[in-house]
């Protein structure tokens, strides 16, 4: 699974989650599987909004972490990739297609 | 992968850093039914408006709450309850509900399912629908109940029975176990039948006695554990425990007795805030305090989360605590002390020592005589004490 052609992701709708302490607890409702997200992956879940690109999220990373921008980038790309092969996360157009916003 | 280790993780942190992680949210106690062991007062005396409670589930979220589950009394009595439902699916809870499913339709089930609710309990009494409305006092419920599951369960939507066992229903649990399995639906027996919340003790006559307990207590198919309410996972394991508890049960506890306002804590339909349902003891009100200043700066709770189990007077000295699963609420309900023990608990410990092979187990609170005055009881009509007598205290359990 790739990202949307505007390289943006969305928060599963269908999802309950919580960060707690600055780790997040995702609770996907279809399966009853829980996963977890350590600080930085909160940090990027944090900031998937259907807007942010992994490019902006990852400079955002960057700017948090002690990290170089191009490992802040694979970092973000490899854990939205893991995201939305679990279908934690889904291309912000479907959301919105789904949801009935224009 | 696993889920126990995530669970621990998350509660471990919530229980350190004092999170309400899990909250039970009874929506009314009005209900449709009128069970004769129930401990509720059905009448309606203000419950919060839909805007109140959607206030109330904006500043759970905020302070951290995850696992969140609406009861009653019976839930689908509230016109505006998917009002607020669609409010705490916007918030991300993760939605479990109790209800007697009289009122569940395919459309209703639908719309449930869109709004993420992932479990609902139901309450079964037996597989005989005349023992079963005998109990509800409903006539038809049984098949009313019954009929919803599957349709519950063609939406994805986890279903568990819970039965509370009574003299009248007793035998019944074998029933009820071949129906679930049937059905195949996991599900959960409890022995406790708690006192009215304002301290009426009359139901306490069908509570079942530690010995005529034996049965269940003996039954290989029963593993007397309690169960995990806030498991992402769902298990068929039949189990023994509490159906009216929203605690979550982990090894992540150590030396408290359980998550009632550690990680935990319950909201009335008035928004009284307490630690537990079995509980009362009052922290704060939701329509004249911020719950974060009640979770974090009320004195009841703080009281609670004070008690360490290696530090009871009675039960840390008892020779039998490991086969005691004492409840901090109930020890204040019917023994008048949060840090005491009681009859009833004291009663089944014995029995499950003596089943394990314990040569004349006795608990240190029978052992010194303590349970023959009378003792301070504790109800919800404003956390005011009142008295339980001698005679109104049978032997039982929690």
């Amino acid at each position: 699974m790739t990202p949307c052609a505007e390289g943006c992701w969305q928060k599963n709708p269908s999802l309950a989650w919580r960060e707690v302490e600055g780790e997040t607890v995702i609770i996907s409702p279809d399966e009853s599987v829980m996963h977890e997200l350590n600080g930085t992956a909160s940090f990027i879940w944090r900031h998937v909004d259907g807007h942010n690109s992994a490019a902006q999220i990852a400079e955002l990373l960057a700017s948090e972490y002690d990290v170089t921008p191009m490992a802040a980038l694979e970092d973000t790309e490899t854990l939205l990739t893991e995201l939305a092969e679990r279908r934690l996360l889904v291309p912000a157009e479907s959301v919105e297609k789904e949801s009935g916003t224009p | 992968m696993t889920e126990t280790p995530i669970m621990d993780r998350l509660v471990a942190r919530t229980v350190e850093r004092h999170r309400p992680l899990s909250v039970h949210f009874d929506l009314t106690y009005r209900c449709n039914e009128k069970c004769v062991h129930c401990y509720l007062d059905h009448e309606d005396h203000g419950e919060m408006t839909a805007a109140e409670v959607c206030g109330a589930l904006d500043q759970l979220a905020e302070a951290g709450t995850l696992f969140l589950t609406f009861s009653g009394g019976e839930i689908f009595l509230r016109t505006d309850f998917f009002q607020i439902l669609e409010h705490a699916r916007k918030l991300h809870f993760d939605l479990s509900l109790k209800t007697n499913a009289l009122l569940i339709t395919p459309a209703r089930a639908t719309r449930l399912r869109a709004l993420g609710v992932r479990r609902v309990q139901i309450s079964i009494y037996s597989d005989d629908p005349s023992v079963h409305d005998a109990i509800t006092l409903a006539p038809g419920s049984f098949q009313r109940s019954l009929a919803a599951i599957p349709v519950l369960k063609e939406h994805g939507i986890v279903v568990k029975i819970a039965c509370p066992l009574m003299r009248q229903n007793l035998l019944a649990y074998r029933g009820v176990m071949a129906l679930a399995e049937r059905l195949g639906v996991p599900y959960t027996f409890d022995m406790t039948i708690t006192p009215m919340m304002d301290g009426g003790l009359g139901v306490l006559e069908h509570r079942v006695s530690g010995a005529d307990l034996l049965p269940v207590l003996q039954d290989p198919a029963l593993r007397p554990s309690r169960p995990d309410p806030t498991a992402a996972c769902t298990s068929s394991e039949p189990v023994l425990g509490s159906v009216t508890s929203s605690g979550i049960e982990s090894t992540a506890y150590h030396d408290i007795p359980c998550s009632a306002g550690h990680n935990s804590c319950y909201v009335s339909p008035y928004g009284d805030v307490y630690p537990c349902i079995q509980m009362p003891l009052a922290a704060g009100n939701l329509r004249s305090q911020r719950f974060a200043d009640i979770w974090d700066g009320s004195g009841e709770l703080a009281r609670v989360r004070a008690v360490r189990e290696s530090e009871l007077p009675i039960c840390s000295v008892c020779p039998i605590r490991q086969y005691c699963e004492r409840c901090p609420g109930l020890a204040l309900m019917e023994g008048g002390d949060l840090l005491g023990a009681y009859g009833r608990a004291c009663d089944l410990a014995e029995h499950k020592a003596r089943l394990a092979g314990v040569d004349n187990p006795i608990s240190t609170w029978h052992e010194r005589g303590i349970g023959k005055g009378l003792a301070n009881g504790a109800c919800f009509n404003g956390g005011r004490a009142s008295l339980l007598t001698e005679a109104v205290l049978p032997p039982q359990e929690t």
